[in-house]
């Protein structure tokens, strides 16, 4: 294999990094972990499952078509069709633009003691220049390097010795012994926070960027098994902790302060600094991500031009509209929204659009005509399916679940 | 130039909605509209492809199209929100996009475009990346 095709898996960490293991999962799995213990680890899995191939679609889409999803989307359903998706979409990419800068800002409290909203604009600033100033394997390589500091959950859940059996036993879903209506939520909450839109359109978008054809096919699919796994493997590892620290002292979670608790045992001098530091890089990557990704959407949607690693002054309206975005997005910050509020209601109306998600793919990657030998086979189009009726059920159940059980 | 057309085209499927690209490949919008001639006696033909936000607007409703085109006009960066191409300039039609023999800076697809660079891009610091010009 080509050293530039080894490469790829950056596109895959970064994906990852940012678009699995976020401000939503930190949340999400810590609330899972230290209430219910390993028995949500299930919906982690099934997860898991659900965005590899849907990740492995997306990367073998743009390969062999040369088009990312919302450029397909809006060429093979039409302008009108894409329009009320396309609007939802982008407020629910705008709101968890705000969750993420929120949690940078948080870490930055957690370090420095400074109010959060205090960070709001620095954070903003440096989000926008990093993105104004890099190209785009600069951006893919840094943040999926800086990413690796993750790995600091997968070693605390390594040294705590969790009890093995209670872990693989939570794989398989089972009815909880006490608050089901939490216990529904937060699956769907685990659920809506790994299956985000922006992931799919941001790694087609990506693969577009990296020039990917035919030849990526095979290393797509590896891209998309290690880098999900990745962000998989962080996620189960913060529910383990979660489970083994905060759910022994009866610690819910009602606010990131709890959550940065979870590293102190093993690593009592840096376990908090460590907690702030991923919590700040996971951000970091899910907020470029994100503002890269309602770029994207845009500048595909009405055809514009655009790239990272164009000069801005070559494709000004797709570099404004992740400038306007991040700025926008830090003001809801900037004012005081509470961060894990934010990420917790943007993750609850993201189940509500997740079948316009679902659908496109069931379409699109069975179209022989755009994928010639490379359409689904028979095991993508169950899995495809099964996401879509997972989608259809989150989107039934997620808001009232949210009143019974947020 | 050559023309690279296919023999038959659906016009919905292979036409609309597809990314529309100048002759240097710089990306310049996608097929908002088609405008059929009507021939008497004749089948009808293609007479041009519409870009721009008005035709859009009009996908949503004759109404928002007024609103757009009111807009436009209180705002005046573009002096028209339709721009049409003839047939003609169509040079090539590929699966992923629409190549015409067009230099797109130089047509008001481009309106907005360089606008927002010479109003706003132009005051921000240069980045690093890009060529140097």
């Amino acid at each position: 294999m080509s050293m530039k095709k080894a490469a790829t898996l950056a596109l895959g960490i970064l994906t990852s990094v940012g678009g699995f293991f976020d401000v939503g999962a930190i949340a999400t799995s810590a609330q899972a972990g230290a209430i219910f213990r390993y028995q949500l680890l299930w919906a982690l899995a099934l997860g898991t499952i659900l965005v590899v191939f849907l990740v492995e679609m997306s990367g073998r889409f743009a390969a062999v078509t040369r088009q990312a999803l919302p450029d397909a989307i809006r060429q093979q359903f039409g302008f009108t069709s894409w329009l009320v998706p396309f609007v939802v979409l982008t407020l629910i990419h705008f709101l968890t633009l705000g969750a993420e800068i929120g949690g940078i800002c948080f870490a930055l409290h957690l370090l420095t003691g400074l109010p959060v909203s205090l960070w709001a604009l620095p954070v903003a600033a440096l989000v926008w220049l990093f993105l104004w100033r890099s190209t785009f394997s600069a951006i893919e390589n840094s943040t999926s390097l800086l990413g690796l500091i993750t790995l600091a959950f997968v070693v605390a859940a390594w040294r705590y010795h969790p009890p093995m059996g209670q872990v693989l036993a939570g794989m398989l879903p089972t009815l909880p012994h006490h608050e089901p209506a939490r216990y529904g939520y937060i699956a769907v909450g685990l659920l809506g926070a790994i299956i985000s839109p922006y992931l799919f359109y941001f790694y087609s978008s990506g693969a577009v960027e990296d020039e990917w054809d035919e030849s990526y096919v095979a290393v797509n699919r590896g891209v998309a098994v290690i880098g999900m796994g990745f962000g998989s493997i962080i996620s189960v590892a913060a529910i383990v902790v979660a489970a083994m620290v905060l759910a022994p002292r009866g610690i819910q979670v009602d606010d990131y302060h709890q959550a940065a608790l979870m590293l102190t045992q093993v690593f009592p001098f840096w376990g908090f600094a460590l907690f702030a530091v991923s919590m700040g890089i996971a951000c970091v990557g899910a907020a470029v991500e994100l503002s890269l990704a309602m770029a994207y959407t845009s500048a595909q949607t009405f055809g514009w031009n655009w790239g990272e690693n164009l000069d801005p002054r070559e494709d000004a309206r797709f570099c404004l509209t992740y400038t306007g975005a991040i700025l926008a997005a830090a003001l809801l910050i900037l004012f005081g929204v509470d961060p894990l509020k934010l990420t917790l209601f943007s993750m609850a109306i993201n189940a509500l659009v997740l079948p316009f998600v679902a659908l496109p793919f069931l379409l699109l990657m069975n179209d022989r005509k755009l994928l010639g030998k490379h359409a689904n086979g028979w095991i993508s189009n169950a899995i495809t399916i099964l996401t879509l009726v997972v989608a259809i059920v989150l989107a039934v159940v997620s808001i009232p679940l949210m009143f019974l059980g947020g | 130039m050559k023309k690279k057309l296919p023999d038959e085209l659906e016009l919905a499927r292979d036409l609309l909605d597809k990314q529309v690209v100048d002759r240097d490949e710089t990306k310049m919008g996608r097929v908002d509209g088609l405008v059929l001639e009507l021939r008497e006696g004749k089948p009808p033909r293609v007479d041009h492809l519409e870009m721009g936000s008005a035709v859009l607007a009009r996908c949503i409703h004759p109404r928002v199209e007024s609103w757009v085109d009111a807009l436009r006009r209180r705002i005046g960066v573009q002096k028209t929100g339709r721009y049409r191409v003839p047939w003609a300039a169509v040079q090539e039609i590929v699966p992923y996009q629409v190549k015409l023999d067009v230099k797109a800076a130089e047509t008001p697809a481009f309106a907005w475009e360089h606008w927002l660079r010479d109003h706003v891009i132009a005051h921000i610091p240069r980045g690093l990346k890009g060529k140097a010009n």
